[in-house]
Order: C-alpha cells, then structure tokens, then sequence
C-alpha cells in the first residue's frame, strides 16, 4: 500500500487538538486539524454520518481534514450529541440537538478565527445535517461540501432499519419493517445494528428532504462529490434527478460529479476512497 | 439465471472480494459462509441489487435462503425482474 501522504502533509504533520465543546446538552468531543498558517484560508466544520458509518469513514474524514490543513485550511471534526466520545446516549439523540450543535461549533470556528468563511462539509446524513444548519440562516454560510448525501430521509431510515431485518436473518429468526414500525409508533426506543433508536430522531430524519432544504439557500455555494465503483464513474440516477430540477429552477451554485471509489462509509473493513481525497484537495486548492 | 454475473460483480463490489468473486458458481455459499457477509453487507447488497437492477425489494423479502448461495440470490433477482 502506497502511502497517501504527500510531501506538504509531511513537512507539516500538525498533530490534531482534541478538545470538549460546550453543548447545550453536554461537552461535544471536536477534533481540531489547524493549519500552520496563523490565519486559516477558510474554516470548514465536518459532519459524521449516521450510527455506524461514522465510524467506518472516521479514517477519511481525518485524513482529508489534514490534507485540507496543508491547504491552509481549519477543520473541525465534530461528534454530536449522544454519537462518538460526546456526551450522551445515543438514545437521548435528537434531529433537532445535532442542528444546535453543528450550530455550536461553527460559531466556535467563527469565534477563534473572525472573519475567516466557515464552510460545512458532510458525508451522508451529515450533509442533510449540514444542509439543515444552513438553510436555518441561509446568509451565514457561503459554501457546502457534501460527499454522497442521502437525499430523503425517508429511504435512509428504510435502509437502516433492514441492518434489523438482516441481523434477524442471520440469527434464523424473522422480522418485518412492519412491526418495527408499530414499535416506533408506539413510542419504544428501537435497537437497530447496536444502536438505539429513539422515535422522535427516526420521524425528523424520515422528514428530510435534501431538495427542499436546498431551495431555501440562495447564494450558498455547494459542491456535491460521489464516489462509484463504477467503470465509468457517474452521479446515482437519483442524484441526477435532483440536480436537473436544482439547476432548471436557477438554484444555488452547484458542481457535482462522480469518482472513482469504493463506498467506505459502508465497508466493514477500514477503507479509502483516495480520489474522492484528491477532488476534495481539487476543490480548496 | 441472466443475472449471476451482475450479482457476482455486486457481491465481489460490495464485499470487497477483489478476484474471489470471480471464481464464484451458482453453487458458492454465501451468508454464513464468507465473513465480510456481517447484517451490514446484506442491506448494502440488497441496495446495491436495487439500484443496479431497478428492483424494490421488500423488507420480508430479506430472508435466509435467498442468501444462501450466488445462485439463490440470483434466482430471487431473476424472479424480481419478471415480476
């Protein structure tokens, strides 16, 4: 294996600060990658995937956390609430409290770095968390970066909720979306693949439209990168169809496209998508 | 079974089998049988068999024996196809 350092990253291995935020619901465990330069480029706040796919793409969210600190760049890599070394049960995990404290923490970047931009950057979930936080306050951010954003919610929940279904396959036993669903209803808390599930946080994501988020924010810049095991790498059909709509109804400045990779926030094994690495260096370059 | 190779390329994708998918036969026993196939790996080929075939698959329809090799899990696919 080659090694993905380039030669600035070597020259400069500023080892990253690990500190607890303030949250309104407890201290958020945030992961500073800051630039040598004392005066950042641009600031970006990043934005975990859901559950498990955190922790499969924590290895890239670091590594181009440094790469883009080599740029000149600070990054801060949050957990949220109820999610990695945060307090908080994942349970006791809200839509609404992960929004306040993605809000927190780009404050806190605004705050150490005043007047430096502070862009979001989400994969997954993250970016419809990212895209949330924006269109709040659709003048306080200029830039989004998403990589592979879950576009509706509601499939997103469906998908996760089958990690259940498989789990039970696998034990020779057999459940359905179905009664999963009336447990939601009933109000139970929900173990899905280790983690609990509370009704509230499953109802506002399945509410979650990345298109109607979107077309609050005006003037917001956003760049929208895929990764596909595909020969000939091209945006999923259903991310086509978002962004022609996007683009016929004159919304924001918005470049996407598709690299080549494999889908590392879904693979068991640790695993890196290096051009998805490289187009993101392309982007703050 | 016209879809085994396309399963096999969306097992050997979203396993991360690198070649051994390549060797697969109708045969090859899956769930159970190869350790990257954890609850995770199911929903992912689930979803990547939808998105590769335009199929919806139901949340009853993820049971054991589709699968249990290459060749049941193709066979479901063929079936959706028809369907």
């Amino acid at each position: 294996m080659t090694s993905l350092l380039s030669r600035s990253e070597l020259d400069r291995p500023a080892a990253p600060q690990p500190f607890y935020l303030a949250g309104s619901a407890g201290p958020l465990f945030c992961l500073l990658q800051a630039p040598a330069e004392a005066t950042p480029r641009g600031a970006l706040l990043y934005l975990p995937p859901f559950a498990e796919e955190a922790n499969r793409s924590r290895r890239m969210a670091v590594l181009q956390a440094r790469r883009l600190a080599a740029r000149g760049y600070a990054v801060l890599l949050l957990d949220p609430f109820g999610t990695g070394d945060s307090a908080g049960s994942f349970h006791e995990a809200r839509w609404e409290q992960w929004r306040s404290d993605a809000d927190r923490a780009a404050a806190w970047l605004a705050d150490r770095w005043p007047g430096t931009g502070v862009a979001l950057w989400g994969l997954r979930l993250g970016a419809l968390l990212a895209a949330a936080l924006a269109a709040q306050a659709p003048d306080r951010f200029s830039r989004l970066l998403f990589w592979q954003p879950v576009l509706r919610g509601d499939q997103f929940v469906a998908q996760f909720l089958r990690l259940r279904i498989a789990a039970a396959m696998a034990a020779g036993e057999k459940e359905t979306g179905q009664a999963l669903r009336a447990q939601l209803a009933a109000g139970e808390v929900l173990e899905v693949a280790g983690y609990e599930l509370a009704p509230e946080l499953v109802a506002a994501i399945e509410a979650l439209r990345l298109e109607e988020l979107l077309a609050s924010l005006k003037g917001c810049e956003i760049d929208w990168l895929e990764v596909t095991t595909a020969a000939e790498p091209a945006l999923a059909p259903a991310s086509q169809r978002l962004l022609e709509e996007m683009t016929r109804a004159r919304e924001p400045r918005l470049s996407a496209r598709a690299v080549a990779g494999e889908p590392f926030w879904a693979i068991q094994e640790i695993t890196l998508a290096p051009s998805l690495l490289d187009a993101t260096d392309a982007l703050f370059s | 079974m016209a879809a085994i190779d396309d399963v096999k390329q969306v097992l050997g994708e979203t396993l991360q089998l690198g070649d051994r998918a390549n060797g697969f036969t109708a045969d090859t026993p899956l769930f159970g049988a190869i350790a990257e196939f954890d609850s995770m790996a199911v929903v992912a080929v689930v979803t990547a068999l939808e998105e590769r075939f335009g199929i919806f698959i139901e949340d009853d329809e993820i049971e054991a024996e589709v699968f249990a090799t290459v060749g049941s899990l193709a066979a479901f696919v063929d079936r959706k196809l028809e369907a």
